[in-house]
């Protein structure tokens, strides 16, 4: 029986949290747009190379609206990710406007003014963790509870205008909708994440302030057209985002570079000069969550010899399309040094992630001063023994890690 | 290596521009974003020798692919 009329059920086990399921280079082979089965049992196309992953991701005939949200199949029970969102006929308005709005507020340059910000929260973060280190008596310390979670956290705050000390609070929320193995009680995570925003939006209405909550306050009561939940439900997954994203990829780009040691102490050597490189392999290999990007066909469509009909969920593998052996030479290994500069890793297209630039400034201060200032790091345990969590996001719940 | 192989034009399309910024974040003096919505605005359209690494990699992270460079 071939590949395609086994309909393989995602996620697909995979053996640690740097390596993908095998079956992902079967499919890229001989199906490179599968019917699969989503973990809640629905019919989806799964497509894998490359080139079509991007090509539908710039398609304007792909959306996250559908024309009969009830019949739409799911792809998992999580508050994110799960099925379709938006109104099918507003979409594309809703979405310029969406941008329009955030795309000011993570521009580069305001990206570039925050750096020196997140180069002094870096700088504490890793004094911190080597006074901890001095303290304590094996000189193991935790590099995810040090700094991996702290500091996208600490700035989306700033950016966002909400208080870091409820961090503890909205990071459970987080967890808990991003959750695939908890059922419903992941969508109570996110009536309760929106209780908590309303109360977070109502006080910027009293009093604004210099943040995107603000903004987007503002924006809403300018603007008939804007919804004021989509608004509510716009500022909790630009919160969510801060939690759920780079956390996970500091932690990913930690295990690459410790457990390939040549490279590790090549960016030892020359952290300036090897940074951006390094980061953006990170971006290319590093594959958080087991599924991948959901759109629903909104015409029939031809594609890669197969027809899509109109409504057909669609997943698309960012990790599979970035470990294409037909883009990239040597695809899994893990080479900041490669020829191959593109990656999907920000997503491609009029959804490219808001928040890449952010991102990318993040990990570029975190891997450059954690070279310079910890350069004998290393991990304690080994890969396969660090707890992956059952997130839509994936990633580690801890970074035992010592020098 | 001639010299002419060193003189490139960069062109952007701020039709198909999503305003990601990657062009500017990665090399600020010869892209920038406009402040209202973001579009790319080209500051150097002939830059430097020494700046083609940067122009040629913000080209490639364009999620739009709104930039090119004509060698």
């Amino acid at each position: 029986m071939s590949i395609a009329a086994e309909r393989p059920q995602l996620p697909f086990a995979r053996p640690n949290v740097l390596d993908l399921a095998p079956l992902y280079d079967v499919l890229r082979r001989e199906a490179p747009i599968a019917r699969v089965t989503t973990p809640t049992g629905d019919p989806a196309w799964l497509v894998t190379r490359y080139e079509e992953v991007r090509d539908l991701l710039g398609d304007k005939r792909f959306g996250r609206s559908h024309p009969e949200p009830d019949k739409a199949a799911r792809l998992s029970t999580a508050a994110i990710l799960d099925g379709p969102t938006g109104n099918y006929e507003t979409e594309e308005a809703d979405h310029a406007r969406m941008r329009r709005l955030l795309t000011p507020a993570f521009s580069a340059k305001r990206m570039n003014l925050l750096s020196g910000y997140m180069h002094e929260l870096v700088d504490g973060y890793i004094d911190q963790l080597l006074a901890e280190h001095a303290a304590s008596p094996d000189g193991v310390v935790d590099l995810h509870a040090g700094l991996a979670f702290p500091l996208p956290v600490a700035v989306i705050c700033r950016l966002l205008g909400a208080p870091e000390s409820d961090r503890e609070y909205f990071s459970g929320l987080s967890e808990r909708m991003s959750n695939l193995a908890i059922g419903e009680d992941a969508h109570q995570a996110f009536a309760e994440f929106s209780q908590y925003m309303i109360g977070l939006v109502e006080a910027k209405r009293a009093q604004p302030g210099e943040d995107v909550i603000s903004d987007l306050v503002r924006a809403q009561s300018a603007d008939a057209e804007f919804d004021y939940f989509e608004m509510v439900k716009l500022c909790v997954g630009l919160l969510f985002a801060g939690h759920e994203t780079t956390v996970n990829r500091i932690g990913l780009g930690t295990l690459f570079l410790l457990t390939h040691r040549d490279q590790w102490d090549a960016l030892v050597a020359d952290p300036d000069g090897r940074v951006n490189a390094t980061v953006e392999e990170i971006m290319r290999l590093g594959a958080p969550g087991d599924l991948g990007l959901l759109r629903y066909a909104h015409v029939d469509v031809e594609v890669a010899g197969v027809t899509i009909q109109r409504g057909d969920a669609v997943v698309l593998s960012i990790n599979a399309a970035n470990r294409d052996a037909a883009v990239y030479s040597d695809a899994e290994a893990f080479n900041p040094d490669r020829p191959e500069r593109a990656h999907l890793g920000f997503g491609h297209g009029g959804h490219f992630c808001i928040g890449a630039s952010l991102a990318r400034t993040e990990l570029r201060v975190v891997f450059a001063a954690l070279a310079r200032r910890v350069p004998g790091l290393r991990l304690v345990k080994r890969v396969e023994d660090l707890e992956v969590r059952t997130t839509i996001t994936g990633g580690v719940t801890e970074l035992p890690v010592t020098w | 290596m001639s010299v002419e192989e060193d003189v490139v034009k960069v062109i952007v399309d701020q039709d198909r521009c999503v305003g990601s910024g990657q062009c500017a974040l990665t090399a600020d003096d010869v892209f920038d974003q406009r402040d209202d919505d973001g579009t790319v605005v080209l500051l150097d359209a002939a830059p430097p020798a020494e700046r083609l690494a940067d122009v040629r990699q913000a080209a490639v992270m364009c999620p739009a692919l709104a930039i090119t460079v004509e060698e």
